[in-house]
């Protein structure tokens, strides 16, 4: 198995797209980060002299999760869009363990995304602070705990990827399936039920890396106040690796054992 | 002994019975030519012997086992089945890595096997820029790569200019007289003729004759041999 993921992850280091998407995951995390730190203090938006103010800023890295589940996809369904797929498991014809060490690469890959998110979005909220003459109201273990959850949610997010595109194969759909469902379908649902807000995968993902309940929405749903409460750091934890090992496994089911023809 | 063995194999897509009850061995240091006209099943029949496609009865088996159950199945066998199973933005010598860190092989066979299917200069280019020549010549040093002791190649000559093509004679004819297995398929009736022991022609499915060559050909051509046995629809 450690030749198997070796060799995954050095299928990740020798192509352009894993690069390509960091370097898009690094940009957006510095635009959002700016952005946030630009509004911080004007009309309703708290300031950066307050937690919440630099909470707003940091909640800029999580996008990079976002990016790291498109990395995981990348990984499984790119072995069918190049058809790359025959000569994988020719090398490797138990296919299960294919899956297994495509997820353990991803999650490295995706730990790394999640990791840059939370050191751009760190960088540029504590930059705003001290250049406004601010102290930082989070402290250092808070942010640390960030970091980990940043580099957690973005592994285990990779990881919900691979099993996404080792279910789907087609690439494209993998990808706008990702994005659909975190820009549009957990906002939606996450206004319209508060209850269940917490487990959605994207926002348990977030609330993990330390962004507030609602506060990594898009569109209407952004930052909308919700009666629910953000999982505790092991619940999200369990349920993005719970999520991750029964897409995987109902993949290894169905789709990984097709025919390669 | 037979290395490589289909016992009974079938296989259907929806209606079209691909590959019907389809049955032969190929002993060590043989070269068999597998040939057939276009939806004979000899390619489904291929990746049924390399585990990639499921027959719905019937077994076929690599030194006695089936394909997924033997261990680090790239030092057994070697195959080259498309010409497209490369990524494109990789450079050959990466894929080859790749191959030689998944089957734990020392990567200075790399070097070797490049320069033996004459891709040296070219082993840092994407293969992107490759010609489908070049590509089967990659396909080629991916089979080689573990010195195995059993090919399995699938038109493999499609692409190579003629002295690509006496090379690849050249290649399997050598192998085989170290002890390697071959079983290739091919449409190039005239090449076959030249390179391999024996012939095994499938139709519809079916296996319609296998044979040693010289006994095919003692009378007729291979193509005349081909076409009189692939012309009669049920088979012979």
């Amino acid at each position: 198995m450690t030749r198997l993921i070796k060799g995954e992850l050095f299928k990740l280091r020798t192509t352009r797209l894993p690069f390509g998407l960091f370097a898009a995951a690094a940009g957006l995390s510095a635009l959002f980060s700016i952005l946030e730190a630009s509004r911080a203090g004007t009309k309703s938006v708290a300031p950066l002299s307050t937690a919440a103010g630099l909470n707003n800023v940091l909640t800029g890295g999580v996008l990079a999760l976002l990016f790291a589940a498109v990395l995981g996809v990348t990984i499984s369904s790119g072995e069918f869009r190049h058809e790359t797929a025959t000569t994988t498991y020719l090398a490797t014809p138990k296919r299960s363990r294919v899956l297994i060490a495509k997820s353990v690469a991803g999650a490295c890959g995706g730990a790394a995304f999640g990791f840059a998110g939370w050191l751009i979005a760190t960088g540029v909220g504590l930059g705003f602070v001290a250049a406004d003459g601010y102290t930082a109201q989070i402290s250092d273990a808070t942010l640390a705990r960030y970091a980990a959850g940043h580099i957690a949610a973005g592994a285990l997010m990779a990881a919900i990827g691979v099993g996404i595109g080792s279910l789907i194969r087609a690439q494209l759909a993998g990808v706008l399936g990702v994005f659909v469902w975190a820009v549009v379908i957990e906002s939606v649902i996450g206004s319209m039920f508060n209850s269940i807000q917490p487990y959605l995968p994207y926002t348990a993902a977030t609330t993990l890396a330390g962004s507030v309940l609602g506060g990594a929405a898009f569109g209407p749903a952004h930052g909308a106040s919700s009666s629910a409460s953000p999982l505790p750091f092991a619940a999200a934890t369990a349920l993005l690796a719970a999520i991750a090992i029964v897409i995987s496994a109902i993949a290894a089911r169905t789709t990984v054992v097709r025919d390669i023809s | 002994m037979a290395i490589i063995e289909a016992r009974g194999l079938t296989k259907r897509y929806g209606h079209v019975l691909a590959v019907d009850r389809l049955s032969f061995a190929v002993e060590r240091g043989q070269v068999a030519g597998f040939l057939g006209p276009n939806g004979a099943g000899k390619t489904t029949t291929l990746r049924m012997l390399l585990g990639l496609v499921r027959p719905e009865a019937g077994d076929a088996a690599i030194n006695g086992r089936a394909y997924s159950d033997l261990p680090d199945p790239l030092r057994q066998v070697g195959a080259v089945l498309e010409a497209s199973s490369f990524h494109p933005g990789r450079t050959a010598r990466n894929h080859l890595r790749i191959e030689a860190m998944v089957a734990g092989i020392d990567a200075a066979r790399i070097d070797v096997v490049l320069d033996l299917v004459g891709l040296s200069e070219a082993a840092d280019r994407r293969v992107r820029g490759f010609s489908l020549g070049m590509r089967q010549r990659l396909g080629l040093a991916t089979a080689l790569l573990a010195d195995p002791e059993v090919l399995i190649l699938d038109e493999p000559a499609n692409g190579l200019d003629p002295e690509g093509v006496r090379w690849l004679r050249d290649l399997v004819r050598g192998l085989a007289a170290e002890g390697t297995a071959v079983l290739i398929s091919s449409h190039i009736l005239a090449e076959v003729a030249q390179t391999v022991d024996s012939v095994i022609i499938v139709n519809h499915g079916r296996v319609v004759v296998q044979a040693p060559i010289a006994e095919l050909t003692a009378t007729a051509r291979l193509e005349d041999v081909f076409l009189g046995l692939t012309a009669n629809s049920n088979g012979v």
